[in-house]
């Protein structure tokens, strides 16, 4: 399976007459992409916003992170099973407004989380600063329940993503870049002196604001399975999950797995990326262990060398972490597993709720517990109010002049558990 | 097997009594972990992950587990999640002070912890 991506390098985006790609500026007609969203009747209105990277801009709560892609050539279209039918995506060509996003945000639920601070300190914290954003505020009918809030967000947020993409479908990419998966056999026979390596990428799936969507199947309700990376690059998976800030992939992430990519820029040189593996992170004890077992099997049966594990989440994924990576060791196949900590303020406490010696060889995406002090901005986009009740805030975090006392953890993808950002810890 | 919620989420009382039989106490997070460590010491075995979900343990005061009841010997596997999950929990809310939520935040928490226990109730039947 071979997926060509042509970025379109985007580097403003403006509102305009016509929604188009100009010059590397996307302009975005208003009026068109409310009508798109409102015709969702779960939601009552929306306010369309433009963020731009170094502007005293605050974008509160954030609950989706989406890049605009159209699919120009090949089966399917951009999220399968989802927005387009679930035709077998990954292959053929994709074009990418690189540099653009839109952002949802929303309150649903009173404790909200996820700041994206466009300058200042906590700019440095977050990969969407740095992005040409087009955020929706949306409003739900009044009385909507949590589940459907939820959803509605999450599919304003998709179907912008893929309108604006669309602006993209005639324009010359800046850049195009490859990326080919052979099948198994014919992958082993090509780099037969290279180890083999697989990814392993466990998906958050346990309810409400937890949940992730693969072809439009609820995750949970899956069993550890193969899938093709570059199907990934279509928005094969996309995220439901709105709680951790921190460390939740978003649609973005999955969009732009860096897993994924490093693996296939080693490809052919350093290691022979074979495949790709998704399992999911129940709450119940028995699919933990059922899905791990089938990772760990899965593996064996591509018969790699080493895998790369990358969790979501904090907490009870911890448990699901340690058992992929033990049960896959014990198949005799080494491991890497990628992470964040919750260490405390100090950093001095036990990491992650659980720990094996077999997991030694660990990378993190950082402490979600350091504070940082995050300045007033000019501009809010969203809703302040629920600062003081977010993740990583406490009470009175908000203080009058605007500025907010917050552990990392509230920032979104501060700590990504996919190692999309700059925080690390290194052992000396 | 016989299956048993222990929960302090008077919604889960409310909506998931006639598909399990559900113990209620009204006591803070910790102390349901607290609840079925001592149910496990007695013989019970852990069938839900005690740290489920992504909201932290210092911010939604809701907790719900399900652990198969019964009495003899120790589920090693059991102690050990449960101890770890009370650790993780006292150092997360160690130094914190505990806040007061508005009834409205109550229950968009009541709701996430139902959402999520009752998913894994649906794998359990």
């Amino acid at each position: 399976m071979r997926l060509e991506l042509g970025n379109i390098l985007i580097k403003d985006v403006q509102f305009g007459d016509v929604t188009k790609v100009e010059n590397n500026t996307l302009f975005v007609n208003k009026e068109e992409l409310i009508n798109l969203i409102c015709e969702d009747e779960n939601i009552k209105s929306v306010e369309v916003e433009l963020a731009k990277p170094g502007e005293s801009t605050r974008i509160t709560p954030v609950k989706d992170v989406i890049e605009p892609r159209v699919k120009v050539e090949g089966p399917g279209g951009i999220f399968p099973g989802v927005l387009s039918k679930v035709d077998t995506v990954g292959s053929g060509k994709t074009h990418v407004l690189k540099g653009a996003a839109v952002v949802t945000t929303g309150k649903v639920v009173g404790f909200q989380e996820g700041i994206v601070d466009m300058t200042g300190p906590g700019a440095e914290y977050t990969p969407f600063s740095k992005l040409n954003n087009v955020v929706l505020v949306c409003q739900p009918k009044d009385g909507l329940k949590q589940h459907e809030h939820e959803k509605a967000l999450r599919m304003a947020g998709l179907k912008s993503a893929a309108y604006l993409g669309e602006a993209g479908k005639d324009v010359t990419p800046d850049e195009v870049k490859e990326y080919e998966s052979l099948p198994l056999l014919k992958s082993v026979e090509k780099y037969p002196n290279l180890p083999k390596v697989a990814y392993v990428q466990m998906l958050q799936s346990q309810g409400l604001l937890h949940d992730t969507y693969v072809y439009g199947v609820d995750a949970k309700q899956t069993l550890s399975t193969l899938i093709n990376p570059t199907e990934i690059m279509d928005g094969a998976i996309i995220s439901g999950n709105c709680v951790s800030a921190c460390d939740k992939n978003t649609t973005y992430h999955h969009l732009n797995n860096p897993i994924i990519h490093d693996l296939f820029e080693k490809h052919g040189k350093e290691v022979n990326f074979v495949g790709m593996i998704i399992t999911n992170e129940n709450v119940y004890l028995a699919d933990k262990e059922r899905s791990s077992n089938w990772a760990a099997k899965l593996s064996e049966y591509l018969g790699v060398d080493g895998v790369v594990i990358s969790q979501e989440g904090f907490g009870n994924p911890d448990t699901d972490l340690i058992m992929n990576c033990v049960k896959i060791e014990k198949k005799g196949i080494k491991t890497v597993i990628v992470t964040d900590e919750y260490a405390g303020r100090d950093g001095a406490s036990q990491s992650l709720a659980d720990a094996d010696s077999l997991a030694n060889a660990v990378v993190t995406g950082g402490n979600a517990n350091e504070v940082i002090e995050l300045p007033p901005m000019d501009k809010i986009i969203g809703y302040t109010q629920p600062v003081n009740s977010i993740a990583g805030g406490f009470d009175g975090s908000l203080k009058e002049d605007g500025s907010i006392v917050v552990e990392l953890q509230a920032i979104t993808g501060a700590t990504n558990e996919l190692g999309f950002n700059k925080l690390t810890a290194k052992g000396y | 097997m016989k299956t048993l919620l222990i929960t302090n989420n008077p919604l889960v009382k409310e909506e998931l009594s006639e598909k399990i039989t559900v113990k209620y106490y009204e006591v803070d997070y910790l102390e349901i972990l607290e609840v079925v460590r001592d149910e496990i010491h007695k013989g019970s075995k852990l069938l839900t992950h005690p740290l489920s979900g992504s909201v932290k343990p210092y911010e939604t005061p809701y907790k719900s587990i399900i652990i198969e009841e019964k009495q003899g010997e120790l589920d090693m596997d059991s102690l050990m999640i449960i101890e770890q999950s009370i650790d993780t929990t006292k150092k997360f809310i160690k130094g914190k002070e505990v806040t007061e939520w508005t009834s409205e935040i109550k229950e968009d928490f009541q709701v996430i912890d139902l959402s999520i226990i009752n998913n894994a109730l649906s794998s359990i039947k």
